[in-house]
């Protein structure tokens, strides 16, 4: 049995009344638990040395008897904290789990809001669960939106089963979940400096980027530092988990489809799907949606120009630190010589610890690079960059349950990514590579003129920025969402911001109900809140179309209000949003 | 492949067997000692009587009809020209001012100022002919030396050769907007030698008119080469050269393409000189006669043609030996058999040539460009589209194609000639739709249209099919094609020869199946553009490929996409049914994410077809059914639009967008048992209330109190409950 560590704000008590406290908060639990949502007043969160954020994940059918709790935890964040800390808090969140599975057995519970941590809970797989908690500080800025921080659970999961397949699948394969440690650890690491790095809307992160690129070891000290970067309320005009998509006219959609055709018909008669990205922007995509989002957050993160370019300054330094990659964890996290890694090294205990296992780092900062072919290549998934031998990566697509080859190929702004299925090439590199001599030869003269097209067409950073308005636009039936540009997010008040984020909390309370009492039907809403410095904070959902938007000066009436998002949705959205 | 129609000239045996070919009038003379035979080769027609006229007797160096055709000029000598009014018989002569100068010859002209040129070897003479004082009055005189000269009066174009080469040029354009002169140039001649100076020949001089330009070609034997110039009104610009590879070579021109003659090879090399290309549109081509009169073992199957139509003319009394010594060449595309007297005219067999090439793309470019057969021109690039994308060509080529086809039909709207046959046209293709695609389409439409004609114009057929090769109908039974392959003869009523065999053999394939001929005839005329619009690329080539290539939609789909990449540059519009089709194909092959950006892209054009269609293949994937639903109020289908929310459950919506639109068309019941089904009593109350205020009299139909019942009941049983 475990034990769990409680402590009320206002008293103390001893360990032995753990029992008696679990119960009356389970009564707690009871009485609230309904809008799903619910907050206890008088739990407290568990004390643990640690500030900022903590990360776990664990299966509940591990470890269920006694001397086996920590077979359970497959991931904790921050690692350093003593196992029976890790323990307590992942027997905290069990223990809600489960309690809450009597009442809701298909949904168990989401989030739990304490005085001073919010817990937010994400199923990833059947029993394997992501807890995330998050500090309540008294940081004025520490305010998020528990949805936000559950799509963060939501990307790290499929993005690691693209790259890695299930966790199921490899706890199964290797039962004593060594292989599963070994392959968490470091890419939730990667992911979470991956991310930090390149959230534009954080003006304390992208303070210190450049400082960050120039020098790992004080990137890394943000990371283990309290200030860790979770999508705040500063971040309330972004969706995590969608495409921003690149508006085209129609002759360049055109020359892009017919270059898609020939793309896919370079690959002969096998089955293959494409990706293209001007920019950071997606231009054309065969993938299904949810395939589409994570290769889209790997280009944005790793493949771009831009992301390729912020690599590019910090070349030497990685070089010298990291002669190699492709090496088991311990070795590479202690070549590294980072803080963050190296208390892995350092952590005795830690699954991560042993060389046992050769572990890929998809999400690793600066391994990509453009060969002279136009082609990028990386040394993640083995192989010399030097020599130009590397083993081509794979992924692993939702859609199809195939792993797939994964060829990108970037010519100015131009990102292509071509997925050709492992089981139609034979002859693996060797096949791949005449795959892409192949596609050079059919498809470099059309990429040139897509290019083109697309360069002429594109109006900059600030294309979709209308003025006078900050908004966010989601179509939730393709997964695609446009906003205002970041810079002009930042002009926005906080009040504002606040107001909005409060918003879309409660937008999000509502779409939840709404799918509860009325599964596979879209609800129509149009909520307006004045904030106080008077700037209207509007949200309008139909159809499976969201469109947020924060009007700082239209502090006229709501008419005034309604009429410039009326006006925006007639020139912007052909119309959706007006409703009358 | 050529095919040469033969006109027979069949005179009588005492006839001297000399002709002159009078360009201005395309007339066909041949004098005798005191007469001229005319006959007419435009149109050309088998069974044109010669004209007779009588001519003083003497001897006959050159012979030209006025261009109002009232007087003859007949060129005695080197001195002298005589002319002989047609209708009064009066007669004048015209003669060398000066000792020392020669007439070389003359022709006449439509020139505002004046009426006949007489080269001389002193220069041009330009008179006018007087018609009160029946006589010749000088206009204009220009000073040169002149050697031989060319002239065509398709090009007005007078090229004047001197020097010790013969080399130099001067030239003179006398059309019907005034004289022209063009800048002097010289000819480019390879030396055999170091010190030899070849000089150059009128043979060896061609002026040719392709698509509205003049060009000269001029052969080089030295360098076996054929030198090209092209005119313009201020320059002559050498435009590259063509290999030949015989000493005897000469050129024709059918329909804009240029034929060069390879006479001791006894083949032909075409090309088409439109864009700056100069590689021939296939390989070397041999010559076979057409419409023969012979037997009906000559067939016209490709590959055979030629073995064939020798062993035909062995057995016939070398009537026809291709490229004979007989042969002269006339512009732009006759050709006279002297020694047999015949008269050929040259067709291409445009089939033949687009399968002698494998260059799809090039071989449409050229197919587009003709307009003497445009029908046969069009259905031939259609079956080649079709058969393209069913053999599965690669897409880089399929695409090239497409953009031929589709700047074809731009550049024809433009022009206006594709409306100008469109209207004979819709008459026939609304044939083959009921037929089915992919059959054949022409072999239907001639049938029926030509059994009434035919019966009617029975007589006419054998005029009418003279001009007309082979039907366009490459489908036609082999059979029917060598019987309309009439026997192409001109007999002259007067001049009374044996013409026995061949004319029965005639007589009986005309009557026999002239159907195939004259309805083409009819098209072809009507047809002047083989251009094929958005609409004739779905029903003959997109559709029926869907229809074969079941199964694997992926590459017709690329195929479509070049298709509206080409149609986009052109700014065609593209047929709704072809959207229609592309949503089927990205449906049935799942490729649900791409059918999202084409139509949310704008690729595929929104219409009520085509959001129909998104929403009958969006029974398998919500997020097409969605676009379909978004494209029905895009394209402001209200009605619709409402229906489908209504059907959707979202009844209410629908209400409110019913009463922003004003769609009114409606029932209410269905909103109302919609609501009704939802279970819903507030809802029920609310739709109940929007109809009773927004409909007049509401309140007395059976509806309101039907659903006014269901509604208290409802109401009720809650209470109860």
């Amino acid at each position: 049995m475990l034990e769990y560590s409680f402590s009320k704000p206002n008293s103390s008590r001893s360990p032995s009344l753990v029992t008696e406290d679990l119960r009356s908060f389970i009564s707690k639990i009871y009485t609230v638990y309904s809008t799903n949502s619910a907050s206890f007043m008088g739990l407290s969160s568990i004390g643990t040395a640690s500030d900022g954020m903590q990360l776990c994940i664990f299966d509940l059918r591990r470890g269920q008897h006694e001397g086996q709790e920590l077979d359970k935890i497959l991931y904790f964040f921050p690692a350093d904290l003593p196992f029976s800390t890790q323990l307590s808090v992942i027997g905290l969140s069990e223990g809600l789990i489960t309690f809450t599975r009597i009442f809701s057995p298909e949904a168990a519970c989401e989030v739990i809001e304490a005085e001073r941590h919010s817990h937010v809970f994400y199923e990833a797989e059947p029993d394997i669960w992501m807890v995330m908690i998050v500090e309540k500080s008294k940081d004025s800025e520490a305010i998020w939106r528990i949805d936000a921080l559950r799509e963060v659970l939501k990307e790290i999961h499929s993005l690691f089963v693209m790259f890695h397949g299930s966790i199921r699948a490899l706890l199964e394969r290797e039962p004593g979940g060594g292989l599963t440690r070994a392959h968490l650890y470091p890419f939730i690491m990667d992911y979470l400096r991956a991310c930090q790095k390149r959230s534009p809307l954080d003006k304390c992160c992208c303070g210190n980027a450049e400082v960050a690129v120039s020098d790992g070891l004080i990137w890394i000290y943000f990371l283990v530092g309290k200030k860790l970067q979770l999508p705040s309320f500063r971040d309330c005009l972004m969706e995590r988990r969608s495409v921003q998509m690149l508006t085209v006219g129609r002759e360049a959609a055109i020359e892009v489809q017919t270059l898609v055709r020939i793309l896919e018909s370079s690959a002969g008669n096998l089955p293959c799907f494409s990706l293209i990205l001007f920019q950071d922007l997606l231009v054309s995509t065969t993938l299904s949606p949810e395939d589409t989002i994570n290769l889209y957050k790997y280009a944005v993160l790793r493949l771009t120009p831009l992301a390729l370019s912020s690599g590019a300054k910090s070349w030497s330094y990685l070089r010298k630190g990291n002669s190699s990659s492709h090496v088991s964890i311990g070795s590479t996290l202690l070549s590294t010589g980072s803080v963050s890694e190296q208390f892995y090294g350092s952590h005795d205990a830690s699954p991560a610890g042993d060389n046992r296992y050769h572990v890929t780092r998809p999400l690793q900062h600066d391994k990509w690079f453009k060969g002279k072919d136009g082609f990028l290549i990386t040394d993640i998934w083995g192989g010399d960059i030097g020599s130009l031998n590397v083993t081509t990566p794979t992924v692993w697509l939702h859609q199809t349950e195939e792993r797939m080859y994964l060829c990108a190929y970037q010519y100015k702004s131009l990102t292509i990514i071509l997925l050709i299925p492992l089981s139609s090439i034979l002859n693996g590199d060797q096949g791949v590579s005449i795959l892409k001599q192949q596609l050079l030869e059919n498809a470099s003269l059309k990429i040139l003129k897509v290019e083109e097209k697309l360069s002429k067409g594109w109006g900059g950073e600030n294309a979709y920025h209308v003025s006078g308005y900050r908004y966010l636009l989601v179509d939730g039936n393709r997964d695609i969402s446009r906003a205002s540009p970041p810079t002009k997010v930042t002009t926005l008040s906080k009040e504002s911001l606040l107001a909005l984020n409060r918003l879309r909390e409660e937008v999000d309370a509502e779409k939840s109900r709404a799918k509860w009492d009325n599964p596979g039907r879209e609800k129509d809403l149009e909520v307006c809140i004045r904030a106080k410095n008077n700037a209207w904070a509007v949200a309008r959902i139909t159809g499976g179309k969201e469109l947020y938007m924060v009007l700082e000066k239209a502090n006229e009436t709501l008419l005034y209000a309604s009429d410039a998002v009326e006006k925006f949705s007639n020139r912007y959205c052909s119309g959706t949003f007006s409703l009358d | 492949m050529i095919r040469n129609l033969s006109f027979e000239v069949k005179i009588q045996h005492n006839l001297k067997k000399c002709f002159y070919y009078d360009d201005g009038n395309k007339l066909l003379l041949s004098p005798t000692s005191n007469q001229v035979f005319s006959w007419k080769t435009a149109p050309f027609s088998p069974n044109a009587a010669p004209n007779i006229d009588s001519i003083t007797e003497g001897p006959i160096c050159s012979i030209r009809f006025s261009l109002d055709e009232k007087l003859i000029a007949v060129q005695r000598s080197n001195t002298s020209i005589i002319f002989f009014h047609r209708e009064t018989g009066e007669t004048f002569t015209h003669r060398c001012k000066s000792e020392s100068e020669s007439i070389l010859g003359f022709f006449w002209t439509d020139c505002p100022s004046c009426d006949i040129v007489v080269v001389k070897t002193s220069g041009l003479d330009l008179y006018a002919y007087d018609h009160a004082s029946k006589s010749l009055a000088l206009v204009e005189t220009k000073k040169m030396t002149v050697s031989w000269y060319v002239y065509t009066h398709e090009s007005r174009l007078v090229l004047l050769a001197s020097g010790m080469q013969c080399k130099t040029f001067h030239g003179f354009q006398l059309s019907s907007v005034g004289i022209i002169r063009l800048p002097k140039f010289e000819m480019v001649m390879a030396k055999p030698e170091a010190n030899s100076k070849p000089v150059l020949a009128s043979e060896d001089v061609y002026i040719v008119t392709v698509y509205g330009r003049i060009y000269c070609l001029q052969v080089d034997r030295v360098a076996m080469v054929l030198h090209s110039y092209r005119f313009y009104r201020d320059a002559i610009i050498q435009q590259g050269s063509l290999p030949i590879y015989s000493h005897k070579v000469a050129v024709s021109v059918v329909d804009n393409v240029l034929l060069v003659h390879q006479v001791d090879a006894k083949v032909i090399i075409l090309y088409d000189i439109f864009s700056d290309s100069r590689a021939p549109i296939s390989a070397p081509l041999p010559v076979l006669f057409r419409g023969f009169p012979r037997s009906d073992s000559f067939t016209s199957r490709p590959g055979t043609k030629e073995s064939e139509s020798l062993e035909a003319s062995d057995s016939n009394d070398n009537e026809a030996i291709i490229y004979g010594e007989g042969w002269t060449f006339l512009v732009p595309d006759l050709i006279c058999d002297v020694a047999n007297m015949r008269l050929w005219k040259i067709h291409l067999d445009l089939e033949a040539i687009s399968a002698s090439s494998s260059e799809v793309p090039s071989v449409l470019e050229f197919l587009q460009r003709r307009k003497l057969e445009a029908n046969k021109a069009k259905q031939l690039c259609l079956a080649i589209t079709r058969t393209m994308i069913l053999e599965r060509r690669p897409i880089n080529m399929v695409a090239k194609s497409m953009d031929v086809l589709v700047t074809s039909y731009a550049l024809s709207l433009k022009a206006g000639s594709y409306f100008k046959g469109i209207k004979t046209e819709r008459t026939s293709s609304s044939v083959p739709n009921v037929s089915g695609p992919g059959q054949g389409v022409d072999v239907n439409t001639g049938r029926t249209d030509g059994l009434g004609k035919s019966v009617q114009h029975e007589s006419a057929s054998r005029v009418n099919s003279v001009s007309v090769s082979r039907p366009s109908n490459y489908l036609s039974s082999e059979t029917e094609d060598s019987s309309s392959f009439e026997p192409l003869k001109i007999s002259s009523n007067d001049a009374q020869f044996d013409s026995g065999k061949v004319d029965t053999g005639a007589e009986s394939s005309a009557t026999g199946n002239p159907l195939n001929a004259s309805v083409s005839e009819q098209q072809e005329s009507q047809l002047t553009s083989p251009a094929i619009s958005p609409d004739e690329m779905y029903r003959f080539v997109f559709a029926p490929a869907e229809e074969e290539m079941i199964g694997e939609p992926s590459y017709l789909v690329s195929i479509i996409l070049e298709f509206f990449r080409s149609a986009n540059l052109e700014k065609v519009k593209v047929h709704p049914n072809l959207y229609v089709l592309t949503v089927q194909l990205l449906a049935r092959s799942e490729q649900y994410a791409e059918l999202g950006l084409c139509v949310i892209n704008k690729i595929i054009e929104p219409s009520k077809e085509v959001a129909l269609q998104l929403l009958e293949s969006g029974r398998q994937n919500f997020q097409i059914r969605k676009l379909g639903s978004d494209m029905l109020r895009q394209v402001s289908l209200h009605q619709d639009y409402v229906l489908l929310l209504v059907q959707d459950g979202y009844y209410l919506e629908a209400l409110r967008y019913a009463r922003k639109h004003k769609v009114t068309t409606i029932r209410p019941s269905l909103f109302l048992e919609a609501a009704m089904t939802s279970n819903d009593s507030q809802h029920l109350a609310a739709v109940l209330r929007f109809f009773s205020d927004f409909i007049p009299g509401f309140h007395s139909t059976s509806d309101f109190s039907t659903y006014y019942h269901i509604l208290n009941e409802m109401n009720s049983s809650s209470v109860v409950a």
